[in-house]
């Protein structure tokens, strides 16, 4: 009879855990520009000094696959990159990027960066910091 | 009491503390391992060929291909398969008879594994080209029951497939393809 009542609590213990994961619900305001996405687009932009728009668009490809994202699709004439990877060690959020290579003068190239976590923008400006370091060392062994 | 308590961990691990963005954006101590697993370097100027070999190598082994980008040397492809094993069976089982029939656990059902490939010249006469390959999969549940709550299908689980045996497979077989070497820097 103890034994019993034991199991009951763990199975109770284990169904009231279960609804604790509950998935956010999601904003109605999914396409409205926010002030912060205003803000933050210097956040998400660089310039390089890469002559060839391809090189550029290598050099992003290649540094998203070492930061470990998936290239989902990859578009040539636009300079469009987008890609995405699971926020590990969970394997439920997924984050999501955008990248995209314009010529912005002769030899320069604007490139910009737009991160998602699930469904938010990621408006940290350390996450763009982070991921142009790694985009800049790789332009660099590039044009090596 | 010792299955009870697997139960339990197994189902407070759901509730993992989300990583922060910022780490994901930043090279790990892993990152350069998973780097070597992944690449293998050719000396080929023809990068075009590369490329299609590559997509006739995921062909043999049953992918599809969805996505490619010449431009850019860019390749995605995958497969869907069955994702059933009679261990997860009898997990569902076990926790329904230990839950006392509360607790019906969903099992994977379906699963995608899908590769993506990109080949890029790594000096500037480019006689030497690289081929960097990614492999993970997106696995789907089944439906379940917690207590009175009903779990609906398609919960989704995803992972990085890291075992290196499989990328030295893929290479091999790539190697064989283009008659090149694959080789390591």
């Amino acid at each position: 009879m103890k034994q019993r009542a034991v199991w009951g609590i763990i199975a109770l213990i284990g169904a009231l855990l279960l609804h604790g994961c509950a998935a956010p619900e999601p904003t109605q305001d999914l396409l409205a520009p926010t002030e912060a996405q205003m803000k933050i687009r210097s956040v998400q932009t660089r310039t390089f000094d890469v002559k060839d728009r391809q090189l550029a668009m290598r050099g992003v490809i290649a540094a998203l696959q070492d930061l470990g994202f998936i290239i989902e699709r990859a578009n040539e004439p636009l300079g469009l990159v987008t890609a995405a990877r699971f926020a590990e060690p969970n394997y439920y959020d997924i984050v999501g990027v955008t990248v995209t290579v314009r010529q912005q003068e002769a030899g320069r190239m604007m490139i910009r960066a737009n991160a998602i976590y699930n469904n938010k923008p990621v408006e940290d400006p350390k996450v763009y910091q982070n991921f142009f370091a790694t985009l800049e060392r790789s332009l660099f062994i590039t044009r090596e | 009491m010792a299955g009870a308590c697997l139960l339990l961990s197994s189902q407070l691990s759901g509730c993992v503390t989300p990583t922060q963005p910022e780490e994901l954006f930043q090279l790990t101590a892993e990152s350069p391992a998973h780097r070597a697993m992944q690449i293998r370097y050719f000396e080929t100027k023809d990068e075009a060929e590369l490329l299609s070999a590559s997509a006739a190598v995921l062909q043999d082994l049953g992918f599809q291909v969805e996505e490619s980008v010449r431009d850019v040397g860019f390749l995605r492809a995958s497969k869907e398969r069955s994702a059933r094993e009679y261990g997860q069976d009898i997990g569902r089982l076990a926790t329904f008879v230990l839950s006392l029939g509360k607790f019906n656990m969903p099992v994977a059902l379906q699963q995608k594994i899908a590769a993506a490939l990109v080949t890029r010249p790594i000096n500037p006469e480019a006689t030497r080209q690289e081929v960097r390959i990614m492999f993970y999969r997106v696995v789907w549940k089944g439906d379940g029951q917690a207590d009175r709550q009903y779990i609906p299908p398609g919960e989704q689980e995803m992972e990085m497939l890291r075992d290196p045996v499989m990328y030295q497979q893929f290479f091999a077989k790539l190697s064989k393809a283009v008659f090149l070497e694959a080789f390591t820097l």
